[in-house]
């Protein structure tokens, strides 16, 4: 009962926090689907050039032969600008360019390997991502030359062709886009991560600085209910920015400029749900550390400054996977925001997600409150001051 | 009523060799009584803050006693407190909530329902003279405004005994003056047993029944103050003071 009653004083205490509330939304909620978006702008830049084909080249009057190969492969070739080493490095120009040597044609003519030289910025990465396409091109070309020399001497091409090599790419769409959304989880996290430190500080640290945690505990309610019920307050929070970012990115997917990225990222209600279901006991586990961390402190500040480790440690947890490149461990589940993101990214991926991967974190992250909140009311009782 | 008996409490600073223990409390008794002010009076670091968060349940004396109205406060400190009102020297508010909802927050924690509480808001509002005060946030309160705020938030519960811990630290005159005139009604009105602590004069001889001279950590006189003047062979209370709570030699040195 006194629980509850604490509950809804730290609840409509928090929420009347608007500046703070305000901040955290924006920080946190609103840059997950601003990422997407941004995220999509690149993508479909991207296709937008790969689309477009246009070859730039300078030189191309020296030659013929090719620029008609070009030509039939339906690439449009555009001369390059005098300045084009600046325009690449500066970055813009986001094509590379092809240099043609001024005796391409008699060389070619000759037999001899005439040379081209693709000029590039390995620092521009839009310039950068055609030039793979450009050398498959001129690949495609020195192979149709060289087929017209074989047949002139009467030999078969396949004599050329020892191996026949294939591609079989065995990602669906969810899984390559989730190469591009995995950077999502991580996000959520974030807010949920900030959404709860400022409750959690408030109702700790901040009660004791203010010097109202004192009167508190002279009231006849047993120290556990008092922070069973803060703690209940900072959670809720937690779990509304959750919540709230999970939704945003329902809207988000309209925004999506790329059809293919849009067509990848599938997040329904089933997504999000899932994300919910995953980060509200994180967000709960999340609170009762953050307090117990702030509860020793005498000021707002000193409590920040010592919960840098927790949230240092929940921005570095998921990196894990990214250091370990032999993929998922089945102990990551048992970590602590790591165990989340990978699950996460699992429902990103379209992936199986069982009820026994759901388990563990959420036992994990019940044994961490409940040792949390613990740990609160014992401090409470032994060191009601300063 | 509140009865305090042999009170004793040692606080340990510090950690392994450079640990040095400072003896707060030592040996404070004092008798309460119903429909009276009775005033702790005692010089800086004598122990009246210490022993009323004892009294509190705040800390765990070391030795001696506590009942408030008969009930160990030791052995049963929740029952202790619904009958007892502490305004402690850290009196903070919560900023974002109304006036109101803090007195009301703290009601509910007492087991009183919604509008229960709020009643007895208005109540306390009108003998502290803050009803306009209810509606607004606590944040930007003067003092004066906060120590009504939290001295109504402390009896919301209305406990038949209050204790305040030097309740007029920070007051100009017209606060002090209305926080006097509130204890007295408190007293004659409803026959309140009130407990203060303070180090300043005037609020003994205007406003206390009984005074307990407090120093060093020990209770050294005790009476009214017309007998602790004939006690101490002076005319001002204040000079009665210095001899009762000061040693000839700590007197020479300042």
């Amino acid at each position: 009962m006194n629980a509850w009653i604490v509950f809804r004083k730290e609840l409509l205490d928090a929420l009347r926090d608007r500046r703070t509330l305000f901040m955290v939304l924006l920080s946190s909620v609103a840059i997950g689907p601003l990422v997407l978006v941004a995220l999509s702008a690149l993508v479909a830049g991207i296709e937008k050039r790969a689309e477009e084909r246009t070859v730039v080249v300078a030189g191309i009057e020296h030659a013929p032969t090719l620029r008609n190969y070009l030509e039939r492969q339906t690439y449009r070739v555009d001369g390059a600008p005098a300045d084009y080493e600046l325009r690449l490095k500066n970055q813009s120009l986001g094509d590379p360019v092809l240099l043609v040597d001024k005796d391409f044609e008699a060389e070619l003519a000759r037999g001899e390997a005439p040379l081209l030289e693709i000029v590039t910025s390995s620092g521009n990465q839009r310039a950068g991502s055609s030039v793979n396409r450009l050398t498959r091109l001129l690949r495609g070309f020195s192979s149709e030359q060289a087929t017209l020399r074989l047949a002139l001497r009467g030999v078969s091409p396949a004599t050329l062709e020892v191996l026949d090599v294939q591609e079989r790419d065995l990602a669906n769409p969810q899984s390559r886009a989730a190469q591009l959304t995995g950077m999502l989880p991580f996000f959520v996290l974030m807010a949920v991560l900030y959404g709860a430190l400022n409750a959690a500080l408030d109702t700790t640290a901040g009660e004791r600085e203010r010097g109202s945690l004192e009167p508190l505990l002279m009231n006849p309610a047993s120290r556990l209910s008092l922070v069973i019920g803060k703690w209940g307050a900072v959670a809720a929070v937690g779990m509304l920015i959750a919540l709230l970012s999970c939704l945003s990115f329902l809207p988000a997917q309209a925004l999506l400029r790329s059809e293919t990225l849009a067509a990848m990222f599938q997040f329904g209600v089933r997504e999000a749900a899932l994300f919910l279901a995953l980060l509200s006991p994180l967000a709960a586990a999340l609170a009762a550390v953050m307090m117990a961390i702030a509860i020793r402190c005498k000021t707002f500040k000193e409590a920040q400054a010592n919960n840098t480790v927790v949230i240092l440690g929940v921005s570095l947890l998921p990196l894990v996977t990214v250091f370990n490149q032999s993929g998922e461990a089945p102990w990551h589940l048992a970590v602590p925001a790591l165990g989340q993101v990978a699950l996460m990214n699992r429902v990103l991926k379209g992936e199986a997600v069982g009820a026994l991967d759901m388990a563990l974190p959420l036992a994990v992250c019940v044994l961490i409150a409940a040792a949390g909140v613990t740990f609160v009311a014992r401090q409470l009782r032994t060191a009601a001051l300063r | 009523m509140i009865d305090v008996q042999r009170l004793a409490k040692r606080f340990t600073q510090g950690r392994g060799k450079k640990a040095h223990t400072v003896q707060a409390v030592d040996g404070v008794s004092f008798v309460a009584a119903d429909g009276r002010i009775t005033g702790l009076l005692g010089p800086n670091g004598a122990g009246k803050t210490t022993t009323l968060r004892m009294a509190a349940a705040l800390l765990v004396p070391d030795a001696g006693s506590i009942h408030v109205d008969g009930i160990d406060v030791q052995h049963d400190p929740q029952a202790a407190l619904a009958r007892m009102g502490v305004l402690s020297d850290a009196r903070g508010l919560y900023p974002r909530l109304t006036a109101r909802e803090n007195i009301v927050y703290y009601g509910r924690l007492h087991g009183m329902s919604d509008s229960a509480a709020s009643q007895r808001a208005d109540a306390l509002a009108h003998l502290l003279d803050m009803t306009p005060l209810l509606a607004r946030r606590t944040e930007g309160f003067s003092q004066g405004e906060r120590m009504k705020t939290a001295l109504a938030r402390a009896l919301v519960h209305n406990p038949p005994n209050i204790i305040l811990d030097e309740p007029t630290n920070g007051l100009d005159v017209l606060a002090t003056r209305a926080l006097r005139d509130a204890l007295r009604r408190l007293r004659d009105d409803e026959g309140k047993c009130i407990v203060f602590s303070t180090h300043i004069m005037q609020e003994v001889e205007r406003l206390c029944d009984e005074v307990i001279v407090i120093a060093h950590g020990r209770t050294v006189a005790e009476g009214t103050v017309a007998s602790l003047n004939a006690q101490s062979g002076e005319r001002d209370f204040e000079e009665s003071f210095v001899k009762l709570a000061f040693s000839a030699e700590e007197r020479k040195r300042s």
